[in-house]
C-alpha cells in the first residue's frame, strides 16, 4: 500500500485488545473520503476492532488518531460521546419510540444543536438518503431498507470524522441488499470523512471500498486495492472470498510449482522459492477421460460436491491438487458428474499464476 | 381399558386441582355474599373511615414516589452492572419480599427506634420516628421497594444494550441516554413496577402496626382499621374489604397487558 500522505487529517489507529481466546492487533490507516473494507471469518477480531475506534471499548494498547486529533492512546480514552464517529451496525438499533425525523436529529441534538436546527439538520439527511417523505414514520412503520437508511442518515448528522459501519447490510433480504447497496455507495461518494466498513460479503467489499484489508485471528492477513487483491490473494480466506483456487506451494525456475500438499502444477510464469500459485475456476476443464491436446496439467479428482450458481454449476474436487471448478450446467449433465465420482481436471499452463509468498 | 386409566387419571388430577380453586375463589365469594350493597358508600364515608382512607392514600403515594425517585437509579446500576457482587445485591434485595411483615416491622424499629442504629443519633435532635406517619411511609417502604425494583431491572435488562452503543456514539452521556431513551423504553416496566409496589403497600399490615403502631388518623391505614372494625362493626370492615378488593382488581387490570397475558 502506498503511503498515504494526508494520514494525518484522516484515520491512523493501530488496536490491541485482547478479547476472549484471541489478541487482536490490527493497524488501519486512511485518507479522508476513503472507505476501508474490512473482511475476515467471524470471530476474527472485526467487531472488536470496531467497537474500538468508536470508544465502546477501550484500548489496551495502541492509538487511534482522527483528523490529527487523539481519541485514544491506551492510556487516556476519549469516551464514545467525546469522539466525532458514526456508527451504523447490522440491525439498525433505530430508537423505537422516536420519530424518523428525531431518530436522525439524536446526534446534533445530543451535541448541543438547538431543537430547530437539528430538526432542519436532520431533515437535509433524509432527504440525502430518499426518505425526506418519512420524516414522521415511526421505526416499526419503516421497511428494513428504509430502517437501514434511516440509521444511516443518523449516523451521519453528527458530521463525524469517522464513520463505522458494521455488516450494515447484513440483516437485509436479498432485493432490499442491492438497493440499500447503491443508495450507500451514493450517500458515501458525498462523504468527505472516513468510512470503516466491516462485511463478510465480497460484494460489498469490492462495490464500496478504496482498500480492503483482512482481518483473521486479530491479524492483519492482506491489504491492497480491491484490483490488488483480486489479482493476488494472500491466504486461504482471501482465496475463497475472491473466488480463486489458491495454493501455498514452492517454485521453480521450470515452472513447476509444489504445493504443500505435494501436487505439482505447471505454469508458463514461474516464480521461484516460496510462493502462491492461483487457478481461476472458470480455467479448468472436466473430462470423462484424460484430455486429449495440450493441457499441461490434468489430474484424476474426486468429486466432493456440486453446487448451483446462476448459469454455471462449482464443482467441489478432491485429490492431488484440490480445486474447485466452474462449468456450464450443460456440462453437467453431458458428462453426469455426481457426487462420488472420478474425472479428470485440465488446466493449461497459462493459466496458472504464480508470486512470491 | 384406555378410557378406563384416562378416566382414574383425570379423577386423580381434577379433584385436588377444584380442591386448590375453592380454597382461592370461595373466600372471595363469601365476602362478596355477605357485603351489605346499599351501605357501603355510608360505611366509607364514616369518621373512622375517612381519615384511615386518607392516610393509606397520602402514604402509598409517597411510597410510590420514593420507590420511583430511589429505586429507579438502583434498578439501572443493577441492570447494567456485570460485577459478581450485584447478584447479591440483588438476593438481598428479596429478602424483604419473604421476610414474615413483623419481622420488617422489628427490624425497621431496631433502625429507627429511640435506641436504634440511626434512631440513635435523631433522639437528641427531639426527632423520634417510631410511631408516626412517616414510620408507615417507611415500613411501606420497605416491603414495596423490592417489587418495583425487580420489575424495573427486568425490563431494563431487557433492552438491547447496542442501542446505548450507539446514542453515546451520537454523543449522548449516560444521564441523557436515560433520560431520552433508557426510561421512555422502559415505561411499561415502571408502569407495572408502580402498580405492584402501590398495591403491595396498600396492603402493608404487619410492619405498620408494628413499627408505627395503630393511631387514628395518623398511622392507622385501611388494613389496620379492617382488623379494628371487625370488632365493633364486620359490616363496615367487609365494606371496607369490598373497596380493597376492587383497588386490587383494578391493579391486575394495569398489569393485565404485561405479565398476565
Amino acid at each position: 500500500m502506498s503511503a498515504p500522505n494526508r494520514v494525518g487529517a484522516g484515520l491512523d489507529a493501530r488496536i490491541r485488545v485482547s478479547r476472549g481466546e484471541i489478541e487482536i492487533d490490527v493497524a488501519l490507516t486512511a485518507e479522508p473520503g476513503q472507505v476501508i473494507g474490512v473482511l475476515g471469518p467471524n470471530g476474527g477480531g472485526k467487531t472488536t476492532t470496531v467497537l474500538a475506534l468508536a470508544g465502546v471499548l477501550p484500548l489496551a494498547e495502541g492509538h487511534v488518531r482522527v483528523g490529527g486529533q487523539v481519541w485514544d492512546d491506551g492510556r487516556q480514552h476519549l469516551a464514545p460521546e467525546q469522539r466525532a464517529v458514526g456508527l451504523m451496525l447490522a440491525d439498525s438499533l433505530l430508537f423505537p419510540h422516536l420519530r424518523a425525523l428525531d431518530n436522525v436529529a439524536f446526534g446534533p441534538r445530543s451535541r448541543g444543536v438547538g431543537r430547530h436546527d437539528a430538526r432542519d439538520r436532520a431533515r437535509t439527511e433524509l432527504d440525502r438518503v430518499g426518505l425526506s417523505d418519512r420524516a414522521t414514520a415511526r421505526p416499526r412503520e419503516l421497511s428494513s431498507g428504509q430502517q437501514a437508511r434511516v440509521a444511516l442518515a443518523r449516523a451521519l448528522a453528527t458530521d463525524p470524522a469517522l464513520l463505522l459501519l458494521d455488516e450494515p447490510l447484513a440483516a437485509l433480504d436479498p432485493d432490499t441488499r442491492a438497493r440499500t447497496r447503491s443508495d450507500l455507495a451514493a450517500r458515501l461518494t458525498a462523504y468527505d470523512g472516513v468510512t470503516v466498513l466491516v462485511t463478510h460479503d465480497p460484494l460489498d467489499a469490492l462495490t464500496l471500498a478504496d482498500h480492503l484489508v483482512f482481518v483473521e485471528d486479530g491479524r492483519v492477513t492482506q491489504l491492497g486495492t480491491p484490483a490488488e487483491v483480486l489479482r493476488e490473494p494472500r491466504s486461504a480466506y482471501v482465496g475463497t472470498v475472491v473466488g480463486l483456487n489458491l495454493y501455498a506451494a514452492q517454485g521453480d525456475s521450470h515452472g513447476h510449482v509444489h504445493t504443500a500438499d505435494g501436487g505439482l502444477i505447471v505454469t508458463t510464469s514461474p516464480t521461484e522459492g516460496a510462493v502462491w500459485a492461483t487457478v481461476p475456476p472458470s480455467a479448468v476443464s472436466l473430462h470423462r477421460h484424460h484430455p486429449e491436446g495440450s493441457p499441461r496439467n490434468a489430474w484424476r479428482l474426486r468429486i466432493a460436491s456440486v453446487t448451483m450458481q446462476g448459469q454455471s454449476a462449482r464443482i467441489g474436487l478432491v485429490g492431488e491438487v484440490p480445486l474447485t471448478a466452474e462449468v456450464t450446467l450443460e456440462s453437467v449433465t453431458a458428462l453426469g458428474l455426481q457426487v462420488g465420482q472420478d474425472v479428470w481436471a485440465a488446466v493449461k499452463a497459462t493459466e496458472v499464476r504464480t508470486y512470491p509468498r | 381399558m384406555r378410557y378406563a386409566v384416562r378416566w382414574r387419571s383425570r379423577v386423580a388430577l381434577g379433584v385436588p386441582a377444584a380442591l386448590a380453586l375453592l380454597l382461592l375463589v370461595v373466600p372471595l365469594v363469601a365476602l362478596l355474599l355477605r357485603a351489605d350493597w346499599a351501605r357501603i358508600p355510608a360505611d366509607l364515608a364514616t369518621p373512622t373511615v375517612l381519615p384511615a382512607l386518607r392516610l393509606s392514600l397520602t402514604t402509598t403515594s409517597v411510597t410510590a414516589v420514593l420507590c420511583l425517585l430511589l429505586g429507579t437509579p438502583l434498578a439501572w446500576f443493577l441492570a447494567r452492572s456485570e460485577h459478581r457482587a450485584t447478584s447479591w445485591v440483588r438476593a438481598l434485595l428479596t429478602v424483604p419480599l419473604v421476610l414474615p411483615p413483623v419481622v420488617g416491622g422489628v427490624a425497621l424499629l431496631m433502625t429507627w427506634g429511640r435506641n436504634g442504629l440511626i434512631g440513635q443519633y435523631l433522639t437528641p435532635f427531639g426527632i423520634q420516628v417510631p410511631f408516626t406517619t412517616v414510620a408507615v411511609v417507611l415500613a411501606e417502604t420497605f416491603v414495596a421497594m423490592p417489587y418495583y425494583v425487580l420489575a424495573v431491572e427486568g425490563a431494563m435488562r431487557g433492552l438491547d444494550p447496542r442501542l446505548e452503543s450507539v446514542a453515546r456514539t451520537l454523543g449522548a452521556s449516560d444521564l441523557r441516554y436515560l433520560r431520552t431513551v433508557g426510561i421512555p423504553l422502559v415505561l411499561p416496566g415502571i408502569a407495572s413496577g408502580l402498580a405492584l409496589a402501590w398495591a403491595r403497600a396498600l396492603g402493608e399490615f404487619g410492619a405498620t402496626i408494628t413499627f408505627a403502631g395503630n393511631f387514628p388518623g395518623r398511622t392507622q391505614t385501611l388494613p389496620l382499621l379492617v382488623y379494628v372494625e371487625l370488632e365493633r362493626d364486620p359490616q363496615v370492615a367487609i365494606s371496607i374489604s369490598i373497596m380493597l378488593l376492587a383497588v386490587s382488581v383494578l391493579v391486575l387490570g394495569v398489569l393485565r397487558g404485561r405479565w398476565l397475558r
